[in-house]
């Protein structure tokens, strides 16, 4: 295997300190990219399931039940903010809405710096919530199971139909929403005031 | 919430994008190749020792996937899938590079899971050769087991050989390996 890890002295112990991953030494996806679309040209009906341009528009209502719900969980948590300090103390976690992006890109949570301020939320969330009167946390539980639901069938709906803008803002929507609960809850707990 | 369940969350972004490629959505399948891509083409590159016969196998790996995605159980794990036809497509490249292949018959392998802890350090590049310069069967059985982490049995299923074949391989593999990198591995 000589040339793949040329150069590497490091020193390991234990055959699990060796990284499963290569990086392969050119961009492999253009040629994978040019046979699978080969293939479409030549058997359309290849996949199982190709997208449905009969349905590609129509929006079912329950889809903008859950906007609704995460809109008014949006709602709450503006309210709730009003309520907390101006200045927030701990900038150890930086608020990721500060400049959370407005186009329709749903790359929006594959973002590092996202994913990284998420589990940092997530992983002190239980004990921000332990910190809040207890009708402050049922809201605030209640908030994120909305949240989470209406991900979830958001995340399934684009699945039938990926290239739905409107579906790709909500979600998006839906991630920020989301970020805000968690960052209201972390600050809150800081404060020591309810939301 | 714990890290578990925000574990979770991030498998179901995954399984929305499987359902978008499933729907035909290549850049979602392009972002499933780039988060997969390091790890599949590292099991191959160990399976084939073979650069360019890794890229193929990668490349082929993506596009057998694919097209069987719509068959894939989003229940399951993405990658433990993809490097199951990453195994397939490599055993089957290398048949076909070097049709005869040292086999092992089924024998007592060691008893328990082995850490592979080494008594000295060694450098990346001289285990790595040392890994490399195994026989095949040992090695596929190494990779799979010490490198990515798969029990014994899965080890064996993906190879296509009873579980005893695959741990007396890296019975194997360990006594080659000591012999070679001259430390003790345990």
């Amino acid at each position: 295997m000589s040339g793949t890890r040329g150069g590497d002295e490091r020193k390991v112990s234990s055959l699990r300190e060796l990284s499963p991953a290569i990086e392969p030494a050119r961009d492999l996806w253009p040629q994978i990219e040019a046979r699978i679309n080969e293939e479409r040209r030549t058997a359309p009906g290849a996949m199982a399931a190709q997208p449905r341009p009969g349905r590609a528009r129509a929006v079912p209502l329950r889809w903008l039940a859950a906007a609704a719900v995460v809109a008014s969980v949006a709602v709450g948590v503006w309210i709730g903010r009003s309520l907390l300090p101006v200045a927030r103390p701990g900038a150890g976690v930086e608020s990721p809405t500060a400049d959370a992006p407005t186009a329709l890109d749903v790359t929006y949570v594959s973002d590092p710096r996202y994913q990284r301020d998420r589990t940092a939320l997530m992983q002190s969330l239980q004990a921000r919530l332990a910190a809040l009167p207890p009708p402050a946390r049922a809201k605030v539980m209640a908030s994120l199971a909305a949240i989470q639901r209406a991900k979830q069938d958001l995340e399934n709906e684009l699945g039938k139909d990926p290239g739905n803008a409107l579906l790709q803002e909500l979600l998006v929507n839906t991630y920020q929403d989301e970020m805000r609960v968690l960052t209201d809850v972390h600050y809150a707990g800081d404060a020591g005031r309810g939301i | 919430m714990t890290q578990a369940q925000a574990e979770d969350t991030q498998i179901d972004w995954e399984a929305a994008l499987v359902q978008r490629a499933c729907s035909g959505d290549t850049r979602a399948f392009e972002r499933l190749y780039r988060e997969h891509a390091g790890r599949v083409y590292g099991l191959c590159l160990r399976m084939t020792r073979d650069v360019h016969l890794a890229e193929d196998c990668t490349q082929e790996t993506f596009i057998n996937a694919w097209r069987a995605l719509p068959r894939f159980q989003t229940r399951s794990s993405l990658s433990t899938w993809l490097h199951r036809i990453a195994v397939n497509v490599s055993l089957a490249k290398r048949r076909k590079a070097s049709p005869v292949e040292a086999s092992l018959e089924d024998e007592e392998g060691p008893r328990g899971a082995l850490e592979w802890t080494l008594e000295t350090p060694v450098e990346v590049q001289e285990i790595e050769a040392a890994i490399g310069a195994l026989p095949d069967g040992a090695r596929d059985a190494l990779v799979l087991h010490a490198l990515y982490g798969y029990s014994h049995g899965e080890a064996a299923q993906m190879l296509g050989v009873a579980e005893g074949t695959c741990k007396a391989q890296l019975h194997r593999a360990r006594k080659l390996l000591r012999e070679r990198l001259n430390v003790e591995v345990s």
